[in-house]
């Protein structure tokens, strides 16, 4: 078989795809009228110039031989970590997260390149255990520790998205750790009670009552369920007292915007509130390039990075929007599909890493734009402007085709 | 090698992270299509408001002129920093405080009404800052959203006069006024008293509108299209009055350091000449933005600026109410024109009623030309013990007192003129008799009027037995060219015969000719009739009346004066209207001593005094 047939063309023209949506996007959220002498009026240009780096980047990672990988892996997350340890010193604040590294005059988010290297440290951790340690809980707990080592780097530097897309990533990872069902469960259900839970306590109930008895059916042990049981409704509880007895009338107002963003539209609801309008009045069709009343009239907070996707919806319509969404649903399909195809568990523990973290990117970004979560700042994959995280996704996909290039050869290290 | 449970395991996960991505996508792509398809009809005109401001534009006040056509109230620009508290970002105070010099705290004050007010529309925070303020304000424009700039009218009085109580002034409107009437908006002032305050809905105009593209920084960025669907404001009616500046100029500067009220009109139509309340405030200090020291000042004086004493003061009209009583002593048949009644010093009845002197026997005219209490305690002697007290009451009402008389300015009160129910409330049914009564023929005891009402009457006599509407304004121009006028109707009392007022008119010739009227009040080229009161006042000093009008056979204007604790009327208010009339026959002033001797009398200190209690007795002269 020829090269170039190995090469998965699908994802790399979907990847193209997807980014230059995202580029036009930047175009009309930067070049408008209103955005003359801003300081994001450069965003086009250098998203443009990320762009060529990405493909440079990918053409490399096809070279690189896929045992590298493994190799470096550890040195890697090592390296990683030293660098968001010294932006926690070195760092300079941009909108009340200090998680840039100034390198050589550029700015560099250190967060977004520690994610690469931490599913690749963990994957190769967790692949290459003999069976019979794999299995064990000391491996889930030093898995565990390699994710949550970088939560605590990232949460020091307020950086809570980030953080809470590592969070994310530990039970999935979990789950090749040998680790039953019901524990890894067990460890999300916390997350998912709780969130329901500054919904509306009903939910939170509803939530721990459904949790429990699929714990059950899982576990068969009537005593943990009950425990089970009663950590949640104790989850419940707390999440109650917290919101209304710890919390900050200031950070309350923040969770309440989420729930009612009409109810202080210019204060936390404003972002939701100008998000949603903005993709709700695109209508199916749009109201065309560098027509958008809300982009270019600058109603919308963060246009080029984390609300990118309100501009596709105000401009572009649903068309676009819908457009956007299969073309991401495809890519992380198709990755899936060849980590399941896919002979080495290191592979496809890699893969399954990526893909985690581009979906928790796009459920959290698209979440917030839509009004689904309360607004957390993350990018959405290869659409938003910012070079650290279009270029690690970049490096992370590179490294999945890479894998899908040279999976033949892969037999012979394992 | 990974053993075969541990493939499969894999596996499903795989299986199990692709139907999460498979759900999530759904639930995403549902969700764009319930914004995008569902909830388009709601999110689409949200977003056009969001880029779409209503702004509006204040219509410019009324303007007021005089008789002569005299502009006496316009508009003066100010420039006013609003506020939109939906676009205002809290971290702006610190700058809008350093630019405005007001404490961040008042900002926070002013924004919280604002937002009590509304959250979207644009409401005033500050009025009447400097030009190097609002300019500062529109150099920094772009750094405070939700801050904005417009140039107003201030009211501004070009006129020699004061006129406080005639216009009134403006205050800010209230939340809940703005509840009840949406023409209002924050910061919009209204009349509060004066004629600024009867035609509001007049002067106020139409706001305009207009809608501009706007970014999220409140900056405008352009009519929205092409200012289409924008309307201008209406400007407020112009208001002409019936006022004569010269007089009013002159009543004001007259009546300076004195208490009491004033009133001038046209006896044939109603329109008031001149109406001055003494003390007043300045106007021009309550036009703008109100200084608290002044405002306060003027509330807490004693002597109470802020009343009109010309509409509210009420003191018993004493002797100026002869003439009155002489024309319902004919109709109630008491006398004649040839009745006589022999004047020795007083009227004894229970007990001494005292005249100010022996008159000896007097008809209707003497009695008023030389102000004769005794005929006057007679005749109400026979008018109670025919129990005509009720009879009386109904007739006094008819010359306009104790009543309203419905002038155009708020506030003006009723006066008293006793009937039968009043003194059985007053002093208990049958615990009342004909003593509480004989002093009402001098105008003394349980009755009082006020200048206005005074002046009425007067014109009443003046025009031959006419009730007229006292009015200040004549007519109304609206902005679209329109007039209306107001009606100048007068009405007949029919019991008032020609006769018998002839007599009582031929009394008050005679009072200013040779009676108490004739060392101020008796013009040499213009026949002026009137007659004076003295008030007796149990706290003081008395009050001093003067009523009069001219020219006698046909009369121009009719005047009434009050000075509280002035002492005599002749000596305290007939001067003032006896240069009040050359002012308006000669244009001139031709007694200048007069003014001197005017302005120098001392000033009475006073309190405010209340209706004077019944008292038993009388001087009059």
């Amino acid at each position: 078989m020829s090269w170039y047939r190995q090469i998965d063309w699908v994802t790399f023209l979907t990847w193209l795809f997807i980014s230059a949506i995202g580029l036009i996007a930047i175009y009309s959220a930067t070049q408008g009228p209103l955005h003359q002498g801003t300081h994001i009026q450069g965003n086009f240009t250098k998203q443009l110039l990320y762009i060529c780096i990405g493909i440079v980047i990918l053409i490399i990672l096809h070279f690189t031989a896929p045992r590298t990988f493994q190799q470096i892996s550890y040195l890697g997350y090592g390296f990683a970590l030293l660098l968001s340890f010294a932006t926690i010193f070195l760092g300079v604040e941009v909108s009340g997260e200090k998680n840039w590294l100034p390198v050589f005059g550029f700015r560099l988010q250190t967060s977004e390149f520690l994610k690469v290297a931490t599913i690749l440290a963990v994957a190769n951790y967790l692949t290459s255990r003999r069976e019979n340690q794999a299995g064990t809980f000391r491996t889930a707990i030093t898995a565990t520790l390699m994710l949550f080592i970088p939560v605590i780097l990232i949460l020091i530097q307020s950086d809570t998205g980030t953080a809470l897309v590592f969070m994310a990533l530990i039970p999935i990872m979990l789950l090749w750790s040998g680790v039953p069902y019901g524990l890894c469960l067990l460890m999300v259900s916390p997350v998912i009670i709780g969130y329901l839970t500054v919904i509306d306590y009903v939910w939170g109930l509803l939530a721990a009552v459904l949790i429990t008895t699929i714990f059950f059916f899982l576990e068969k042990r009537p005593l943990l369920t009950f425990g089970t049981f009663l950590a949640s409704i104790i989850i419940v509880i707390g999440v109650q007292v917290g919101l209304h007895d710890i919390l900050q009338p200031h950070q309350r107002s923040r969770i309440e915007a989420f729930a009612n963003p009409a109810l202080d539209p210019r204060g936390a609801g404003w972002n939701v509130m100008q998000a949603k309008t903005a993709i709700g009045s695109g209508g199916i069709y749009g109201k065309g390039f560098m027509q958008g009343t809300q982009t270019q009239l600058r109603f919308l907070p963060e246009q080029s990075t984390d609300f990118i996707f309100c501009v596709i919806g105000e401009e572009g319509g649903l068309i676009s929007t819908s457009l956007v969404l299969i073309l991401l649903a495809l890519l992380l399909m198709r990755l899936l599909g060849q980590a399941a195809a896919h002979k080495h568990p290191f592979a496809q523990l890699f893969i399954v890493g990526a893909c985690s973290i581009y979906l928790i990117h796009v459920v959290i970004n698209l979440g917030s734009a839509m009004g689904l979560m309360p607004v957390i700042g993350l990018p959405l994959p290869f659409l938003s402007y910012g070079g650290s995280s279009f270029l690690a996704n970049t490096i992370m996909l590179g490294i999945c085709m890479n894998f899908y290039y040279h999976q033949r050869d892969f037999s012979i290290y394992s | 090698m990974r053993n075969k449970s541990s493939k499969i395991r894999s596996t499903v996960s795989i299986r199990v992270l692709q139907v999460v991505v498979g759900i999530t996508f759904i639930v995403l792509l549902g969700r764009v299509i319930q914004l995008q398809l569902i909830e388009y009809d709601t999110y689409s005109p949200i977003s056009q408001r969001n880029s779409i401001r209503q702004e509006f534009i204040s219509p410019a006040r009324g303007l007021v002129y005089d008789r002569h056509g005299q502009l006496i109230v316009d508009n003066q620009p100010t420039f006013t920093i609003t506020i939109t508290p939906i676009n205002f970002n809290r971290e702006s105070i610190p700058l809008l405080s350093e630019i405005t010099g007001n404490t961040p705290e008042e900002i926070e004050e002013r924004l919280l009404t604002a937002r009590r007010y509304s959250w979207h529309r644009s409401s005033r925070l500050f009025t009447e800052v400097s030009f190097e303020v609002f300019s500062k304000i529109q150099e920094n424009l772009w750094r405070m959203p939700g801050i904005g700039h417009q140039i107003e009218g201030v009211r501004n009085y070009p006129a020699t006069v004061n006129g406080s109580h005639i216009f009134g002034y403006l205050r800010e409107v209230n939340l809940s006024e703005i509840e009840r009437n949406p023409a209002y908006r924050l910061g919009d002032k209204a009349g509060r008293s004066g004629i600024e305050q009867t035609y509001e809905d007049f002067l106020r105009g139409e706001l305009g509108t207009q809608y501009v593209t706007v970014n999220a920084f409140g900056q405008e960025i352009n009519q929205f299209d092409s200012g289409r669907h924008n309307e201008p404001p209406l400007k407020g009616s112009d208001i002409h009055t019936a006022l004569d500046i010269e007089l009013q100029s002159l009543a004001e500067n007259l009546m300076k350091g004195k208490v009491g009220g004033l009133v001038a009109m046209d006896p044939n139509t109603g329109g008031i000449l001149a109406m001055v309340s003494s003390p007043d405030f300045d106007i021009n200090m309550l036009a703008g933005r109100i200084d608290a020291e002044y405002w306060r000042q003027v509330n807490s004086d004693s002597l109470t600026p802020l009343f009109n004493r010309a509409i509210t003061s009420i003191q018993p009209p004493g002797s100026t109410f002869k003439p009155m009583m002489g024309l319902i002593g004919i109709e109630m048949n008491i006398i004649t024109p040839q009745t006589t009644v022999f004047c020795s010093g007083g009227y004894y009845r229970g007990r001494l009623y005292r005249c100010t002197a022996e008159h000896g026997n007097q008809n209707l005219e003497q009695s008023i030309k030389n102000s004769c209490n005794t005929y006057y305690f007679w005749m109400m002697n026979h008018i109670a013990q025919r129990g005509g007290i009720n009879v009386w009451k109904d007739m006094v009402d008819d010359f306009g007192l104790g009543d309203r008389t419905g002038i155009d300015i708020p506030n003006e009160t009723r006066g008293i003129i006793p009937d039968s129910s009043y003194f059985n409330r007053a002093f208990g049914v049958n615990r009342w008799g004909i003593g509480d009564l004989i002093n009402l023929g001098v105008g003394q005891g349980a009755m009082g009027a006020s200048p206005l009402q005074m002046a009425v009457a007067t014109s009443v006599i003046a025009n031959g037995g006419y009730r007229v509407q006292p009015h200040i304004v004549s007519s109304i121009s609206h902005a679209d060219g329109s007039s209306e006028f107001k009606s100048t109707a007068k009405e007949r009392i029919e019991w008032i015969k020609p006769g018998p007022l002839s007599i009582v008119q031929r009394g008050m010739r005679g009072a200013v000719t040779d009676g108490s009227g004739r060392f101020y009040a008796n013009l040499r080229d213009v026949e002026v009739a009137g007659k004076t009161g003295t008030a007796q006042n149990p706290h003081g000093e008395n009050h001093g009346w003067f009523i009069a009008y001219a020219p006698y056979d046909d009369p121009k204007i009719a005047i009434a004066v009050l000075i509280e604790q002035g002492g005599f009327g002749s000596t305290s208010a007939a001067p003032i209207a006896g240069l009040l009339m050359e002012q308006f026959f000669y244009g001139e002033i031709r007694r200048p001593w007069i003014i001197d001797q005017v302005i120098r009398k001392p000033p009475a200190p006073s309190a405010p005094s209340a209706t004077t209690t019944p008292t038993i007795q009388v001087t009059t002269d």
